[in-house]
Parts: C-alpha cells; structure tokens; sequence
C-alpha cells in the first residue's frame, strides 16, 4: 500500500454554495508525519471530516488505508483512529471506562480491553488519574487521554485535527513527544492539522498548506523554506560606527539587505557554514559583533508568500522558533 | 455475544451511567411525577366517588399510579434526546461515527439505557404506590403490561428526542420542546379521566393518543373500572415508536451526508 492517504479534486460545498474545501490533491504515504497547516476556516477540518468519513464529499475521492471513503467507509473507520479538535471525552466517566468503551467500539474483547486500557494509561502517563472522573483533568490530561483513545485498535492511520490547541507549553511538547513515538516505534502514518507553524515544522515531515479551500504549497518543511530563500544573517555591532566597515569586510558572502542602525544584515546563501568566514573578515578588518544571528526562513514565510497574509496570532511562534534556529555566536 | 451486541450494551451501559451520575439529569424524572402523584392524590383522594363521572376505582392513587409512570418516560425521552445532541455538541458522536459502531448500535445503545431507566422508574413510582395503599388489579402480568408499554412508550419518547438531536445538533433545542410535551399530558386523559371531560377539552383528549396509551396502561392497574384497551395501547406505542425509528434513520443519514 504506497498511499496511508489520498485525494484527488476533493470538494466539500456546503448549502449557499460555500466552498469549504475546492479540490484538494494529497498523497501521504504510509508512515509518514504530515502537516496539514492553515489559518481558522481555511478548510483542515472539514477535509478530515471527509478522510474519517464523518462527512460526505462533495466532488471529487479519497482513499485512506487503500479504501474509498466514501464507498468502503467502514473498512476506512476499522483501520483510522481519530483525535478530532475539543476532546470529546464524558466529564462523569473515568479515564479506564472511557478506554474500555472505545475498545468495545473498536471490538476488542473485554480481556484485551481492559489489558489494553491499562497499557494505553501507563503510556500516556494517566495511570494515577486512571479512576478519576474525566471532569477533574486539565486540558493537557483530557487530550492525552482522547489520544490514548484513539489508538486502542491500533490503528494504521491515526488523524489529530489540532491536537494541541490551546495547550500549555509543557503540554504541547508531551503531547509532540506522543506522536513522534508514535510514528516511529508503531510505524503509524499520522494526519495532522494545526495552525501552529512551530508544530508543522517540528512534527511533519511533510506540510501542505491550505489556505481558503485549496492547497497553496506542499513539501518537506526544508523544501518549502528553500523555495522562500537563503538564510538571513544579522551581525550586532558593539560599535554602531563600523557598520561601513563591517558591509566591506562582508562583500561577496551574501546579498546585502536593509538593516537597522547598528547592524549588518545579508542572505546568506551557505548558512550556518559561512560563519567561521563571517567571523575571520570581521576579525581582520577589526569590527567587533556583539552578536551574529542566523535567521531561517519560517513556515510563515512561505505562507506569506503564497497567500499575502501572515497565519493568524502566530507572529510570536514564528519570532520564537526563529530564535530557537538561529546560531549566536561571538568572536 | 457479536460484536455488534457487545457494543450496543457498552453504549447502553454509559447512557445509564451517564443519567445515574448527574443528579440533574434523573432527579426532575422522579421528583415531578412523584409529586404531582401526592398532590392529586391528597387532593382528590375522595374524587372516584366525588366527581361526576369518574370511574369507579378504588382509590385515586390506583388511578394516578399510570400518569406518573407515563410521565416520567416522557421526561426520560427527552433526557435521552438531549444527551444525544450533547454527544453530537461535544463530539462523542463523531467519535462513535468514525469507529467501526454501526448506525443501528448508536442508536440502540441510547435507547436501550432509556428503556432500562424507564422500567427502574416505573417499579419505583409502583413501589411507592403500592407502600401507601395502591394495588394492581391484573397482579404480575398486569405490571408486566405495564412495563411493556412503558418500554415501548420510552423507545418512541427517547426516538423522537434522538430525532430531534440528529436534526438540531442542539441540546438546548430539544430540551425547547419539552412544554409541547406538557401540553400533550395536560390535554390527555392522563390527570383526569375522559370521562369527566367535555367539549373541545374532551374533543382534544380524545384525538391525543397518550390518553389511549395511559388508559391502556391503567387498564391493567384499576381493572375493568375503565374503560380503554390494553392492546390499543401497545399498538399506538409501537406505531409511534416505529414513526420514531425511521425518523432517527432518515435523519442520521442525512447529518452525514452534511445536509444539516
């Protein structure tokens, strides 16, 4: 099976001819993390609606785990596991009586169920909550446990539409943690859909990016970045008089762009390997850099790129996850 | 048991929890019955002999313990109905939807825990009748009738509260509707007899087929004092429960399709 997921002229038109989803292409193979990333309304959960077959397709097919949503949807609903956007988990049950249910559902017998439940508790760290009413957990506990819940069966693909949405940081990583285990020990193929560029970019490793309906990119994150541009070097003088200098000692690195006072800034085509170079000519020509930062092009960028507008609040992740990529250094 | 059994009892299982857990959700089911059961019966404890036309039972508790079982069905039909469209509201349905459950367990689960509150309540309200002095006239079998329409009457109760949380996707929507079913208890025979009725009240009662499920079910309890047919009964019941059921099959299909 080459293909965990497939699309081809995907459409969702909802009553007054809204187009939620406008025909969607995508191939995700088998084992494979992809991102599907996009601002509020830009169509991610009413295509994975269509994917989990809880919603009927408009135009256009789509495959998942070799079989037809739409005509072997209960082929597609034995072999997906599905983590859908607010945890739907009953505030007056327990963790272990939700896990059981599921497996029921998911036709495990009572033995294995609740052999399964006690494994899934342990993995996602719920062993102590496990006879707590669900109603006492915090966001971060409910979506592990949504997590844990949709992976009793073992599923090949498993879906999570905006897993960590509005979760804390520490939250965010656990559950990031999860996944990637996920993929790599089970080998499962995971369908993710986020508006956090940060989580596209650490988890997937592959990103479309769907914007008002249709995919407007798609690609290795590295790929999508590529196709933005070269890396941006910024050097901080400590003397804000050496700037002249510092652009001579610089030429034929990069590309020099605008900077404010103080700073060199310029595309720096090699990257990160440029910067011994960097140093050794500022040294030479005796300018000292209080710092030197290498900025990577951003998810954002590329969406920029493609749509015109920034993701939606993202504007700090994309600041912070810039920073976390960048090399400081100094001589 | 098949898998489909299994999954139709683990469904049930969580609808009864789910009702037994939350004191706001079984706590109206029983305390308004009961009450209004109290009251008419302190109030008209001398009306079988009192009121003209009144049938002669032996006591109006006899009379009153059908209407409070009818009662707390119907509250428990709309109990189930909004706890279904809380399920779609919250995305347990979906849940369900996309893992192998079939349609027919989704539905049967819910129903199948309103059919078992239904049968506990109504021992209950029969339980406490029979302490303060009330009889059954047809003994065992006839509380088995009655139990079967009760039964009957929750799966159509709870078909049309699923109905409508298919349709609205509101919890609040179907918990809107609850006065119509009021209205339905007020013009029926279910407080008062038919026959102390007249005119266009009359005229109402005798178009509502509650009062011939509740005649149906006193039938059993005050014996041949009324009159109104046992049969009659459970033949509306499960007409309306079939009604019910194709409805919630019409209208599942169509929330998936996305209609709605």
């Amino acid at each position: 099976m080459p293909h965990a997921v497939r699309a081809e002229g995907l459409e969702r038109e909802f009553k007054g001819g809204i187009r939620a989803v406008a025909g969607v292409d995508l191939e995700v193979a088998t084992g494979e993390v992809y991102g599907f990333l996009g601002p509020n309304g830009a169509g991610k959960s009413t295509t994975v609606r269509m994917l989990t077959t809880l919603l009927r397709p408009t135009g256009g097919a789509a495959w998942v785990a070799g079989h037809d949503v739409v005509r072997e949807a209960a082929a597609v609903r034995a072999a997906i596991g599905v983590a859908l956007q607010d945890a739907a988990i009953d505030p007056f049950m327990t963790g272990r009586e939700l896990l059981r249910l599921q497996s029921v559902l998911h036709g495990l017998r009572r033995r294995e169920g609740q052999a399964r439940a006690v494994e899934l508790l342990e993995r996602v760290g719920l062993t102590d909550a496990a006879d707590r009413r669900v109603g006492t957990y915090s966001g971060g506990m409910r979506r592990r446990l949504d997590l844990a819940m949709a992976l009793v069966h073992e599923p090949k693909v498993m879906f999570l539409d905006e897993p960590t949405t509005g979760l804390d940081p520490t939250s965010r990583f656990a559950l990031w943690e999860e996944v990637r285990r996920l993929n790599s020990e089970a080998g499962t193929t995971v369908f993710l859909t986020t508006q956090y560029l940060e989580e596209a970019d650490q988890l997937a490793a592959r990103v479309a990016i769907i914007d008002d309906g249709r995919i407007v990119a798609d690609g290795t994150p590295a790929e999508l970045k590529a196709e933005i541009g070269d890396p941006t070097l910024t050097v901080t003088l400590e003397r804000t008089g050496d700037a002249v200098a510092a652009e001579a000692a610089l030429v034929g690195l990069g590309r020099a762009m605008p900077s404010g006072v103080g700073r060199v800034c310029l595309r720096l085509p090699e990257g990160a390997a440029a910067l011994p170079e960097v140093v050794r000519r500022l040294d030479l020509a005796g300018v000292a850099a209080a710092g030197l930062d290498i900025a990577q092009p951003t998810l954002d960028d590329v969406f920029m790129a493609k749509t015109g507008r920034r993701l939606e609040g993202d504007a700090e992740d994309a600041v912070a996850a810039g920073a976390e990529a960048a090399a400081p250094s100094s001589p | 048991m098949t898998v489909g059994l299994r999954q139709t009892w683990a469904l049930a299982w969580r609808s009864v929890t789910g009702v037994a857990r939350l004191p706001q959700a079984w706590f109206p089911a029983l305390f308004f019955p009961l009450v209004l059961m109290a009251i008419f019966t302190g109030s008209f404890a001398s009306a079988p002999g009192g009121i003209p036309g009144f049938p002669p039972v032996r006591s109006f508790l006899d009379f009153a313990i059908a209407g409070a079982v009818l009662q707390g069905v119907l509250i428990g039909g709309t109990t189930a109905g909004a706890a279904f469209a809380q399920d779609i509201e919250g995305g347990f349905f979906d849940r369900l939807v996309a893992s192998p459950t079939s349609r027919t367990s989704i539905l049967a689960g819910r129903l199948g825990g309103s059919v078992a509150l239904a049968i506990v309540q109504a021992l209950l309200f029969i339980g406490i009748a029979l302490v303060f002095g009330a009889s059954i006239e047809n003994g065992l079998p006839g509380l088995l009738a009655v139990l079967a329409i009760g039964a009957l009457l929750a799966v159509a109760a709870g078909g049309l509260g699923i109905f409508l949380a298919l349709r609205t996707g509101s919890a609040e929507a179907v918990q809107g509707t609850f006065p119509l079913f009021l209205i339905m208890l007020f013009f029926s025979g279910v407080f008062f007899p038919r026959e102390t009725m007249d005119g266009w009240f009359r005229a109402v009662a005798d178009a509502n087929p509650i009062t011939y499920v509740v005649e149906g079910m006193r039938k059993q309890i005050v014996g041949d004092a009324q009159a109104g047919s046992t049969l009659t009964a459970i033949g509306i019941t499960a007409g309306l429960a079939a009604i019910a059921l194709g409805g919630c099959a019409l209208a599942f299909r169509r929330r998936i399709a996305g209609a709605t």
